[in-house]
């Protein structure tokens, strides 16, 4: 009976992975019609980094700040920033590209489809999370191909492991971000608004370019509960000696509760969202 | 006869002109939107500058730019690219806008030439800018300690109005770019990324040899050096009278090469049979 069962389980979970890779796979198609745009979204994030990158060598008049130095213990404000923007990708990618997977299937009038498959919609979720989450790596990619080519990074190689750790985890909160974006679009519709908004709080809580300690404290308390703050604080930690004013156990810890806290809250909104919408028969509407 | 025309085409600007307005104020939350935001999007800035430099003023930005505070030099660049963002969104987007509606084939197929309902659009984007610049200069006056005369609107007012009628020239132009490519929205990303990389927006270009060069070309770039002039620096009126020129001669370039450039563009999509494709 038992080895039924997990026979059973073992089958609905490779169905599962077959239909996250198939949705992975479309949606790279997708992209790869449209080669020019394809390369401009390539440029994008460098161009998108360069102004805060002069923006602070205006600043200081250089690559060092003293500042810097007396408050996080390292002066390269180039890797600073740059560490910073990188990661910060991936929360652009769950609030936009996660947060409007439904939206997008709705504009290619294929969203009814997508719902009358027989997999959970989380499933669907999950694959557009998955072609999110290589996009933004190949980006990445491109975005330190660059900074290594014009400025150099310091970083310390033996930092990348736990670092990759810190990615693994954050994301695990962003796809419950991204869930919890993507119902709102179901309700919405236009839900460009409501990311537009979350997205500008997020990046000002988030200390992508400067430590928390220059935040006023009301946002350096709401700061805790946005995974990529850990997230940043934690990577930069390990690539180039940032000091932060918790343990590495701590930002393990929270970083973990986060995940489920985010994964919790945005699987049960969207079911909930998704009921509703259903019920009301407004799942069709634009 | 031709007052007769003149009059019918003034009518439909002005019926363009409510509609776009009336299809605005349906979303009411879209006016606190854009009036707070565009500041919010600078306060990353504010606090980057507090990390690097541990004041309100920094010695190296102030021998690039002539005064060392970053805060204003910030907000007075997301003010005045207010402006320009939403004449690119607004204008150059706006046709493609009324193909999501479904209403592009009765814009191209009724006795009106395009272009007269685009100068609507521009109108009712030229107002709805000036009324979200309006409170974000009231935001800025109240909690950012940033002073507004009389003696330094006037003058700023006409760099404005040199910028935008070159500027609203470009956004007709990419306009006509919509109907031949249709789905612009990501290029209209990289336009302003661009703009946020080769004008004086949120960062002094002069920084790097060549984004100061490639900034000559964007009139955003004079406009911004002088405005900042004007209200930081308290500048003299010669510099302003060299600006006026060069935003004059710029206006003119991109006011007739967007007129051309769109009405060949429009009759290209027409010959083409492509106005009503996605």
């Amino acid at each position: 009976m038992a080895n039924r069962l997990t026979g059973e389980l073992i089958k609905r979970l490779r169905h599962y992975a077959a239909a996250v890779w198939a949705e992975n796979i479309k949606e790279w198609k997708l992209e790869l019609t449209y080669k020019a745009d394809f390369a401009r979204g390539l440029i994008d994030p460098v161009v998108y980094l360069l102004p805060y990158l002069l923006y602070g060598v205006a600043l200081v008049g250089g690559r060092q700040s003293e500042n810097l130095l007396r408050l996080v213990g390292t002066s390269d404000i180039i890797t600073f920033i740059t560490l910073g923007y990188l990661f910060i990708g991936f929360l652009n990618m769950a609030l936009w590209a996660m947060g409007f997977s439904l939206r997008k299937e709705q504009f290619y009038g294929t969203l009814e489809s997508v719902f009358a498959a027989p997999v959970p919609r989380w499933v669907f979720t999950m694959g557009m999370s998955m072609h999110s989450i290589l996009h933004q790596l190949l980006m990445i990619a491109v975005q330190i191909g660059f900074i290594l080519l014009v400025f150099s990074l310091k970083v310390n190689l033996v930092g990348l492991l736990p670092t990759l750790l810190v990615i693994g985890l954050m994301l695990v909160a962003l796809y419950g971000i991204g869930m919890f974006m993507a119902s709102f679009t179901l309700i919405f519709k236009q839900g460009w608004l409501v990311s537009e908004a979350l997205s500008g709080m997020m990046m000002i809580l988030t200390p992508i370019a400067y430590p928390l300690a220059v935040l006023p404290v009301f946002m350096q308390k709401l700061a805790r509960f946005v995974p990529t703050t850990y997230g940043i604080l934690t990577a930069r930690h390990f690539l180039m000696g940032e000091r932060i004013d918790f343990t590495l156990r701590d930002a393990f810890a929270r970083l973990s509760l986060l995940s489920l806290l985010w994964v919790g809250f945005g699987l049960v909104v969207f079911m909930l969202i998704d009921r509703w919408t259903r019920r009301s028969g407004t799942l069709s509407h634009y | 006869m031709a007052s007769r025309r003149l009059n019918t085409e003034l009518r439909v600007v002005g019926a363009e002109f409510v509609k776009t307005m009336r299809i605005w104020f349906s979303y009411p939350i879209m006016i606190a939107f854009w009036a707070i935001f565009p500041l919010l999007w600078v306060l990353p800035y504010v606090f980057q500058g507090k990390a690097l430099v541990g004041s309100g003023s920094s010695e190296a930005f102030r021998q690039l730019t002539g005064s060392g505070n970053y805060l204003a030099f910030v907000l007075i660049g997301a003010m005045i690219s207010t402006f320009v963002f939403s004449a690119l969104w607004g204008v150059g987007n706006s046709l493609r806008e009324e193909t999501y509606w479904g209403t592009m084939e009765y814009i191209i197929a009724s006795p009106t030439h395009p272009l007269v309902i685009l100068i609507g659009k521009t109108l009712a984007e030229w107002t709805w800018s000036s009324v979200m610049v309006l409170f974000q200069a009231l935001i800025i006056a109240l909690f950012f300690g940033v002073h507004f005369t009389l003696a330094k609107i006037l003058p700023v007012l006409l760099l404005v109005v040199l910028l935008m009628i070159g500027f609203y020239g470009f956004a007709i132009a990419f306009a006509g770019f919509t109907l031949l490519i249709k789905e612009v929205h990501g290029w209209v990303h990289t336009l302003e990324w661009v703009f946020f990389l080769f004008s004086p927006i949120r960062y002094p270009v002069e920084v790097n040899p060549i984004t100061a060069l490639v900034s000559n070309l964007i009139p955003l770039t004079w406009a911004l050096v002088a405005i900042r002039g004007i209200m930081l620096l308290n500048k003299t009126e010669v510099n302003l009278y060299q600006t006026v020129v060069i935003l004059a001669g710029m206006d003119v370039i991109l006011l007739v090469a967007g007129y051309f450039l769109f009405v060949y563009l429009e009759k290209k999509t027409r010959r083409d049979g492509t106005v009503g494709m996605h």
